[in-house]
């Protein structure tokens, strides 16, 4: 199949995405609103790397896609990427979160206190067959008799607080928010500023996040990891009115936070709590778990590939990895001819005209 | 006679959840880790309804041994009520029909994560720790092959190392949990992630260990009156965590393991780990007749036995 050679392969091109599109459900405002309330999860892995908190959007992109999750993500990515930046919000500080979930491994108990919140952790991973043969009614849920606290203060407050945590170094925060570095608009260069590696690793793959972080967490780095805190929170995006200069909120968004901590960071005279922290938009706790760990990772100097930041920053971006990953099937015959030439022509000089006799029969 | 008179009713699992063969495959593997302490024996390790790491080994080696007549404690960081240690009760018990205590006494089988209780276990108790990492050389050697290799020729010259290593550079041995200890004169291992307070525990126990790594897929064991000697150099003895100005604030009592809890002036308070000890101690304390084992440390933190803790001599 000449799938490039042939003209009219703008024919093939159409009758294959039409044949795409005939293995799922056609595009219709109901699949998208199905979408979009049965999958939130779902959503939010995408929303988180896509970058674009639209659940619309992102719903939209897994029903035109079949739920390709790759294709899904470089569709809102590419549809992000026409949007124009219109205003910067303010910094969300974390004791602002309205936390629906918030664990901390460190302690029993924490200032603000544990809350388990929505979670599947504890189910027991049997399929609920009866789902297949009748719908299953939604079960009621009780409201707590008291109401947890609406914020929770950071843990590393009472950390530092002890001497446990080295004192925030205050980052010069610049003056005009427009000018914090910004990964979707330049390039990542290294060693890479803080900001740009918190959003390389809001933004990753969820999948090549755990696999690095999951390389470090079995043995190749140094790290013993506590979680310090895991939060699935409601946060306001809060802007500043143009004309009266008051911050007003423009919408409310999903975010999970993760924070991990590790002992006998700082000097050996005295020993501090090292932290590696990752944010993203949509509750995803897997990945900011990991990322928080590759955080805290990438300032070792061990020769592992999770604690070199070039590495894993490189490495976890899903456009980039799986659309590279996807262009091996372009054509590549003339790259190929010209290494195959090259390969046989080692073969003949090696077997047929062995150099060194030739030249011994010319000498 | 119908041929349905002659069968068990249907039932979606069998008892304690693992078919037989995988029951068997997992005594046998637990038979093996007895004969060769501290071996790490690998075994198939089933997928089981709860997320790999958190404490599918365990609940493997448990469902594998548990029968109609134990009684069954769980508990997680010392404590019966945690979450975790909950689910993993509600599923065993659901599959078994086991009863349940909290009384480290009068249990016959006891899972746990990151704790060994207090009071000392005896010869009709086993103990089964969930494991994380089994492989104690990890650190120092990332390939399984290799480790493996060094544990057959007793080769443990860099856990040494980093241990000196870690002397040089903090002056003291700076691990917390999971102190690497010899078994039996012979094999290192990890005694899973239990602070270095509850490691002497193991040493000439009178019950059985068992130690499962479900995600790593081994599993190995301490049986009854074995050594088991945290790694230590003649001139650094052993240390437990220092926590002997901890008071409990719900008993009074010091000398047991203790948390740590944070509160909001920036204070900390203190509660002991064992939540079954505390619950004990407390009914008691209202006048219930409590039967207690005697504890392995005693209220002024003296170790029952006395081959353990070494004290240095001025020369």
């Amino acid at each position: 199949m000449a799938y490039v050679a042939a003209r009219g392969g703008e024919a093939a091109i159409a009758a294959s995405e039409k044949l795409h599109r005939l293995f799922y459900a056609p595009l219709s405002p109901d699949l998208v609103k199905t979408i979009e309330a049965s999958m939130p999860y779902l959503l939010d892995r995408v929303m988180g790397e896509g970058s674009l908190y639209a659940p619309d959007l992102a719903a939209l992109a897994l029903a035109q896609t079949g739920g390709d999750l790759y294709e899904a993500i470089l569709l809102l990515r590419a549809y992000r990427s026409t949007q124009p930046r219109l205003a910067y919000a303010l910094p969300i500080e974390q004791e602002a979160l309205l936390s629906i979930r918030r664990i901390s491994a460190a302690f029993k108990d924490i200032p603000g206190g544990q809350i388990l919140g929505p979670t599947l952790d504890y189910s027991h991973r049997v399929l609920t067959m009866a789902g297949l043969e009748s719908p299953q009614a939604a079960e009621n849920l009780d409201a707590a008799p008291k109401a947890s606290p609406k914020n929770q203060p950071p843990l590393t407050s009472w950390q530092r607080s002890n001497g446990l945590l080295a004192d925030l170094v205050s980052q010069e925060n610049p003056e005009d928010l427009a000018d914090l570095p910004d990964l979707t608009r330049e390039p990542m260069l290294f060693p890479a500023p803080r900001a740009h590696r918190l959003q390389a690793l809001s933004r990753a793959d969820t999948g090549g996040v755990l696999t690095l972080g999951y390389s470090d967490m079995r043995g190749y780095g140094s790290n013993h990891p506590t979680v310090n805190e895991v939060r699935l929170a409601y946060a306001d995006v809060k802007l500043s009115h143009p004309l009266t200069g008051k911050p007003f909120s423009a919408g409310r968004i999903r975010v999970s936070q993760a924070e991990v901590v590790s002992s006998f960071g700082g000097s050996s005279e005295k020993p501090q709590l090292d932290i590696g922290f990752s944010a993203t938009l949509g509750w995803n706790e897997v990945k900011t778990i990991a990322a928080s760990m590759l955080d805290m990772a990438m300032d070792k100097p061990d020769p592992f590939p999770a604690l070199s930041e070039e590495f894993v920053l490189y490495h976890i971006e899903p456009v980039e990895s799986s659309g590279f990953c996807i262009h091996y099937k372009l054509p590549h015959y003339v790259t190929f001819q010209s290494s195959l030439e090259a390969m046989r022509s080692v073969g003949k000089n090696q077997f047929n005209k062995p150099i060194n006799e030739e030249e011994e029969v010319m000498g | 006679m119908p041929l349905k008179s002659l069968s068990h009713p249907y039932q979606g699992y069998s008892y304690a959840f693992l078919d037989e063969a995988a029951k068997r495959e997992l005594r046998r593997t637990i038979l093996k880790s007895i004969a060769i302490p501290g071996y790490q024996v690998p075994y198939a390790s089933r997928e089981v309804p709860f997320a790999r790491g958190w404490g599918t080994g365990g609940l493997q080696a448990t469902l594998a041994i548990i029968g109609p007549k134990d009684s069954l404690k769980v508990i997680d960081q010392g404590d019966d009520d945690s979450v975790n240690a909950a689910n993993l009760r509600r599923f065993i018990t659901s599959m078994t029909g086991v009863s349940t205590t909290t009384d480290t006494q009068k249990a016959s089988l006891i899972q746990s994560r990151h704790r060994i209780p207090e009071e000392i276990l005896d010869t009709y108790q086993t103990l089964v720790l969930q494991v994380p990492m089994p492989e104690p050389l990890r650190s120092v050697e990332k390939s399984r092959a290799v480790a493996q290799q060094m544990h057959a020729d007793a080769d443990y010259g860099l856990m040494w190392l980093k241990l000196y290593e870690q002397m040089v550079r903090y002056s003291q041995i700076t691990l917390g949990t999971g102190y690497p200890s010899l078994v039996h004169g012979r094999y290192v291992m990890d005694p899973s992630p239990i602070p270095r307070w509850d490691v002497p525990k193991l040493h000439q126990a009178r019950h059985l260990t068992i130690l499962s790594a479900g995600r790593e897929k081994r599993l190995y064991a301490v049986p009854p009156f074995t050594e088991v000697r945290p790694l230590e150099f003649d001139d650094i003895p052993y240390r437990v965590e220092d926590q002997k100005d901890w008071h409990c604030g719900k008993t009074g009592l010091k000398s047991k393991f203790m948390n740590e809890l944070p509160k909001d002036d920036g204070s900390s308070s203190y509660e002991i780990s064992d939540s079954g000890y505390v619950e004990k101690y407390l009914r008691q304390k209202e006048g219930e007749s409590i039967r207690f084992a005697k504890p392995y440390y005693d209220d002024d933190g003296k170790f029952y036995r006395d081959d353990v803790f070494r004290e240095l001599k001025d020369d």
